[in-house]
């Protein structure tokens, strides 16, 4: 089996500073394979994902993202190239209020698949995903998401990191806030989507707890000389 | 492009109450300006739209722009009149194509009675060469007929037919109460001061003033009106005279001359001439309107941008995830543009609607109260100008939340 992700010799510093500095020499993640990353706060995870998705660009060291350099991709290509392979999961969400759960879903696509116009695809594969996750129609069509439950919001998230059909989904503590029912709902929906729709997960978290939903897991301490 | 029209449309509309409130600050603004502007151009139009009907005016000799104001607005008082027989002189003058002598002094309740001849009516225009017309009636039959202005007909409510009392003076308790006048015409509304004239011929005024000496009524002699022969009746004084030229290229000689006369000090203004300085001295008043409604604008802009950074840090998590969705940094700069796009033009639009729902109010107001009559004309030329000066003024401004966006985007991500 393949690796989804490589990282080698990776050396982070925000803003070149040395105040924080970011350094892992070798990490790989397999295809299909879901993980989990446990750190402390201010280990540097987010940073991590952030590297990961291209947001940020490290001094030295290179991504591997299926079987792509990102890390010598342009700006643009990087956001071109995150668009569509990459779906991500924050915390508390980050479900945008002031539009439909519908168009919260569809997010990623209007950047890069509408383009294309195959829009009534990505439409139809929302409302099947979403009825896969018990969310009807009436709930995606809401004029608005502020009076989603956080069991709903849960779903349109993950249904907005799935629905470009990405290679790898980065999931930054989105269990961190919720009740351990919820917690648990959340993350056997995240398995199987992960699981019907093939794709590889990496998920950070504090929560030591966690590991038994995953194939494996990562120290980011024990594997990173963060400062 | 379409997309992000729309994410900043609906995140403007989650924001209701805030952009609300920065919409009606610059629409205030806008309609402000262009009121004053209206106004501006309004009133300056009514003023020149007076002076279409001569090249020269001929007085007694005083300042120019007082000459002025009262041979044409009748605003203030002649200092002198001019005598009969140096206005038949010059009127012999071989370059004057037409001369109309005026006479004023007296009043009708708050309006001002000016003498003329028949020729007024039909050598005065107004404004795109508009001849006087009448509403109703015509010009004078006998001596004591007089014709009418459109607004003292309105204010006054009065008829054809109608008897009127001319007062002595301005604003005087002496009437000349033996010789009351027929109303034979009312004229169109103008937008000039004729509409608030009261025009009799120079025979009447004559006659009217037989028995009176400096002012008062002499009270023994008792006269009737219909011992006057025409003879009689012929004008001593009159105030000014309209002069209309042959060639305009002889203006200034016949100015010089009548200037030069040697019989009885006179004066010639050209009237185009002496309203452009007259203008000179409004239009500080004016600038200083316009200057502080731009100042208003500037300020409506500032809370534009204010709103725009006030909510740049609730809104980081919104711009991180649309990063994250694939938008670049200048996606998210864009973004910003286009909301800030969005406030003006609606704005702009809303400021449109309602200043013409003003026009339709404040222009019969202002007609009535203070004889500015504004033509209502949908969006002029240099409005459209002036609504594209805002929109781009109110993109650049935006320039700087949208830079702050961009920079805090290029490092927000998860």
């Amino acid at each position: 089996m393949s690796n989804a992700l490589e990282i080698n010799n990776l050396l982070f510093k925000w803003n070149n500073e040395d105040n924080f500095l970011l350094k892992i020499n070798k990490l790989s993640i397999k295809n299909n394979n879901k993980v989990i990353m446990f750190g402390e706060s201010g280990s540097g995870k987010s940073t991590l994902l952030n590297l990961i998705s291209g947001i940020l660009s490290p001094i030295s060291g290179t991504i591997i993202i299926k079987n792509k350099k990102i890390t010598q991709f342009t700006p643009n290509k990087k956001d071109a190239f995150r668009a569509n392979n990459i779906g991500v999961i924050f915390q508390q969400f980050n479900i945008l209020d002031y539009i439909s759960p519908l168009q919260n879903i569809l997010l990623p696509c209007f950047f890069t698949n509408f383009k294309k116009k195959n829009k009534k695809y990505f439409y139809d594969r929302a409302f099947e995903l979403a009825h896969k996750l018990g969310l009807n129609k009436n709930i995606l069509l809401q004029t608005n998401s502020n009076k989603l439950s956080v069991g709903q919001k849960q779903r349109v998230a993950i249904l907005r990191s799935v629905i470009n059909k990405p290679f790898l989904i980065l999931a930054d503590e989105p269990t961190s806030a919720l009740d351990n029912k919820n917690k648990e709902n959340f993350l056997d929906l995240l398995m199987t989507i992960c699981e019907t729709e093939k794709v590889t997960l990496l998920m950070v978290s504090h929560d030591t707890s966690l590991k038994k939903y995953f194939n494996s897991f990562i120290n980011l301490e024990k594997i990173s000389h963060s400062k | 492009m379409k997309i992000l029209i729309n994410l900043a449309y609906q995140s403007l509309l989650s924001r209701k109450i805030t952009v609300f409130l920065t919409i009606i600050s610059l629409t205030v603004s806008i309609v402000l300006f262009l009121s004053i502007d209206t106004l501006r151009l309004g009133a300056k139009k009514s003023f020149f739209g007076n002076v279409k009907s001569g090249d020269i005016i001929l007085g007694s000799r005083s300042g120019e722009i007082q000459l002025l104001l009262y041979s044409l607005f009748q605003i203030g008082s002649p200092t002198n009149n001019i005598s009969w027989e140096s206005f038949q002189e010059i009127s012999k003058k071989p370059e004057i194509d037409w001369i109309i002598p005026i006479s004023l002094g007296d009043s009708h309740k708050q309006f001002r009675v000016m003498g003329t001849t028949k020729e007024y009516f039909d050598r005065f225009s107004y404004r795109k060469n508009q001849k006087l017309k009448y509403q109703e009636g015509t010009y004078f039959e006998n001596t004591f007929d007089v014709v009418i202005g459109n607004d003292v007909a309105k204010m006054l409510n009065y008829k054809l037919e109608d008897s009127i009392i001319i007062a002595h003076g301005i604003a005087s308790q002496s009437l000349h109460d033996e010789f009351p006048f027929k109303i034979k015409g009312i004229l169109n509304k103008t937008g000039t001061s004729i509409d608030r004239l009261v025009l009799v011929s120079l025979e009447a005024l004559e006659a009217i003033h037989k028995d009176w000496k400096t002012g008062s009524k002499i009270p023994t002699k008792i006269n009737s009106k219909k011992n006057y022969t025409e003879q009689d009746l012929i004008p001593k004084e009159i105030t000014a005279a309209i002069i209309k030229l042959k060639s305009p290229i002889t203006i200034f000689k016949i100015q010089r001359e009548i200037n030069d006369y040697e019989f009885e000090p006179l004066q010639a203004i050209i009237p185009g001439i002496v309203l452009t300085k007259l203008w000179q001295v409004v239009s500080v008043t004016e600038n200083i309107m316009l200057s502080i409604s731009a100042m208003v604008i500037v300020s409506a802009l500032i809370g534009l941008i204010a709103i725009l950074y006030s909510t740049l840090n609730n809104r980081r998590k919104e711009m991180a995830l649309l990063r994250i969705v694939g938008a670049s940094p200048k996606t998210i700069f864009s973004l910003l543009l286009i909301e800030a796009l969005i406030i003006s033009f609606l704005s702009i639009i809303i400021a449109i609607l309602f200043s013409q729902f003003l026009n339709l109010i404040l222009f019969p107001i202002l007609d009535q109260k203070f004889g500015i009559y504004l033509e209502n004309k949908f969006l002029l030329l240099k409005d459209l100008y002036f609504f594209v000066i805002i929109l781009f003024t109110s993109v650049f401004v935006s320039i700087f939340p949208a830079l702050q966006a961009y920079k805090n985007s290029i490092n927000d991500g998860i």
